[in-house]
């Protein structure tokens, strides 16, 4: 068959996928970029351009620049945990004991929850009447009263976290598992007869296999962390005073709330940039392995 | 005093029990290999002796002291896996020296060790390389590095040449047996190939199901299998077993089918009746063709006529048992032929038909 029908058939074939990327990525990101130099509203015709007025404004401007803090605090503390729990986990996971299929089958649960039920439960948990959290703390003596972990503004950030972390790190578990049983056996011996402590055999055998999977996980997690919307929604809508207001809140509250479409465009378009950092260097992270490998 | 000594060791899983009491004791400079088919336990056996593995029974003793709860590490033993178990994103140096780095050896004193073993097997270009950047061959020789450089009084070695492909693992094997005599060092090596076994051991024991059904020296074991497993087990092309029994005058034996008389030894002569079933072991490469017919002892048909080029390998049976001679490559056979032989009644082995177990 000659190769430029081969070429020609590919295209056809791929043609309603592209019609449909098109429709629904590419037209609607051409759309947002133009709107982003303009200061059109939600509402009413179409705003006039405005050159760079609604970058300028965003990158001095207090709200945005907050949102960006508590966005990478969010998204730090809540990878950095994610990875932790999720290694140790799967470091317990990966022992020999009675009944290990079914916790690693149990494991998957919170990952498998729709994060809107997680971001419910744990407002139940949280809730300054009669929330677990409280009823735990105060009978274990280590707090004097009922507090609204949510309703503080220093501790919100924390508590949404917790509810992200506990959502998300079988995910890194698992990821770390797989990368532990490929650990082999003989390495593992060879440590034990070299008579390396159980912190030297992380060090030198197990860590080279999980460093690979864990970066990519962490690289998933980030991506993932600085897009956050729907926890944060659905348990504090931003609030209180703005303190878990991350880029993606913002942007809607801009776009849709204030219906300031012009400048919203802009803020989506600056944390798209942000997202897009990350995902290149997770490519270049799986250029790199598979070249390595 | 013995280097090694394993007394009544035994493995349970659960119902299943892979060593079944085993017991050897090795002295200084030997090598021993233990061989065996897959699953004959050999490798928990050496895993037991490492401390990787506990024994469900058993002891076993390292220059007189008992290894009951000591750890792999305080064995004063050294280990060589088949997967070469490098540790991955170390250099070639610090892998040699892992070992005497976790024993906090000074620094100097660990470079010269290093640098010594490096020495030996040829690899002190490599050592500032990492495993991915070797061959298998090469990784190899770190893996044996990193055991000489502890200077233990055990080596084990578990199907350390398996991984390698056919021509590095010749000279592999040449530079082991040379290395063994530079360093008179006392050796365990597993593996399941009994050309190796024949070439490196000073002696051999030969596992099947968790028992050592022989340990000897390689010749003892090629020429004097201890039974009919062990002569299947051994040799390539194996021992050719021909079942027949002693015939009415006492004085030979008859093959079961087929023309054809072997003299019995003086010692089965006397001890057992005519009609007794025996099975006979005949090494292929003892059979000689009789060009007299007087000579001849025993008459097979050929089949199959394989050169090799270093000889022939005449395929066929003795009756309608199947039999393998190993002739010189200039033998005239052909393909059907009728191939009267002979061979040095010294080299037959006897066996009771019954049990196996060899009789002289």
């Amino acid at each position: 068959m000659p190769s430029a029908w081969i070429t020609t058939r590919a295209w056809l074939l791929m043609l309603p996928l592209l019609v449909v990327m098109v429709a629904v990525v590419s037209w609607p990101m051409a759309e947002t970029v133009r709107l982003s130099f303009t200061d059109a509203k939600l509402v009413g015709t179409g705003g006039a351009y405005v050159g760079f007025d609604n970058y300028a404004k965003l990158l001095t401007g207090r709200p945005f620049l907050l949102a960006l803090k508590t966005t990478t605090l969010f998204a730090v503390l809540s990878v950095a945990l994610e990875v932790l729990a999720g290694v140790l986990a799967a470091l317990l996971l990966d022992q020999e004991f009675r009944g290990r299929t079914l916790v690693r089958a149990l494991m998957i649960l919170p990952w498998a929850l729709p994060t809107v039920v997680n971001a419910m439960l744990w407002r139940l948990i949280y809730n300054p009447e009669y929330g677990a959290l409280n009823s735990l703390l105060l009978q274990t003596g280590l707090i004097s009263g009922y507090r609204s972990w949510l309703g503080e503004p220093t501790s919100a950030l924390w508590a949404i976290v917790a509810a992200d972390v506990w959502k998300n790190f079988p995910l890194v578990a698992l990821i770390a598992l797989a990368a532990l049983q490929a650990v082999p056996r003989d390495v593992k011996a060879a440590a034990i007869v070299d008579g390396a402590g159980a912190f030297a055999r992380f060090r030198i055998v197990t860590w080279p296999y999980l460093v690979g999977p864990l970066t990519i996980a962490v690289v998933l997690r980030t991506i993932e962390a600085f897009k956050v919307f729907d926890i944060i929604w659905v348990m504090t809508r931003g609030g209180p005073a703005n303190a878990t207001r991350t880029l993606s809140i913002l942007v809607y509250q801009e776009a849709f709330s204030f219906q300031r479409a012009g400048s919203g465009a802009s803020m989506a378009l600056l944390v798209t940039l942000i997202v897009t950092l990350f995902a290149v260097s997770y490519i270049a992270i799986l250029r790199r392995s598979a070249a390595g490998s | 005093m013995n280097t090694l000594e394993l007394s009544g060791i035994t493995k349970r899983y659960g119902a299943m029990e892979t060593l079944k009491g085993i017991d050897l004791s090795l002295e200084a400079g030997e090598f021993l290999v233990l061989l065996g088919a897959s699953g004959c336990g050999k490798s928990t056996l050496l895993n037991i002796i490492a401390g990787l593995i506990e024994p469900t029974d058993g002891d076993v003793r390292i220059a007189g002291r008992s290894m009951r709860g000591v750890h792999p590490k305080n064995r004063d033993i050294a280990m060589v896996f088949q997967s070469y178990a490098l540790y991955p994103n170390l250099t070639v140096a610090r892998n040699i020296g892992f070992g005497l780095e976790m024993r906090k050896v000074p620094a100097a004193e660990r470079a010269a060790a290093v640098r010594r073993a490096a020495e030996i097997l040829q690899i002190e270009p490599l050592l500032e390389r990492r495993p991915s950047e070797l061959s298998g061959g090469q990784r190899q020789r770190v893996a044996i590095g990193r055991a000489l450089v502890r200077d233990p009084k055990v080596f084990l070695f578990d199907e350390p040449l398996s991984n390698l492909d056919a021509k590095l693992r010749l000279e592999t094997r040449t530079e082991l047996k040379r290395l063994h005599h530079a360093l008179k060092a006392t050796v365990v090596y597993v593996t399941h190939d009994q050309v190796e076994a024949m070439t490196l051991a000073t002696r051999i024991a030969v596992m099947r199901d968790g028992r050592i059904e022989q340990i000897g020296t390689p010749r003892e074991i090629y020429d004097r299998p201890a039974n009919l497993y062990v002569a299947g087990f051994m040799g390539s092309p194996p021992m050719n077993v021909l079942k027949g029994s002693i015939t009415d005058d006492s004085l030979s034996w008859a093959p079961l089918d087929g023309s054809g008389r072997l003299p019995l030894p003086p010692a089965l002569r006397d001890s057992l009746r005519p009609g007794t079933a025996l099975t006979v072991g005949i090494r292929p490469e003892r059979v000689g063709l009789s060009s007299t017919a007087g000579a001849a002892q025993l008459t097979m048909t050929v089949d199959v006529v394989e050169l090799t080029g270093a000889e022939i390998l005449a395929v066929g049976q003795v009756g309608s048992q199947p039999f393998i001679a190993n002739l010189d490559p200039d033998a005239a056979v052909e393909p059907g032929a009728t191939l009267p032989f002979a061979m040095d009644p010294a080299s037959l082995r006897w066996f009771d038909a019954d049990s196996g177990k060899a009789l002289t």
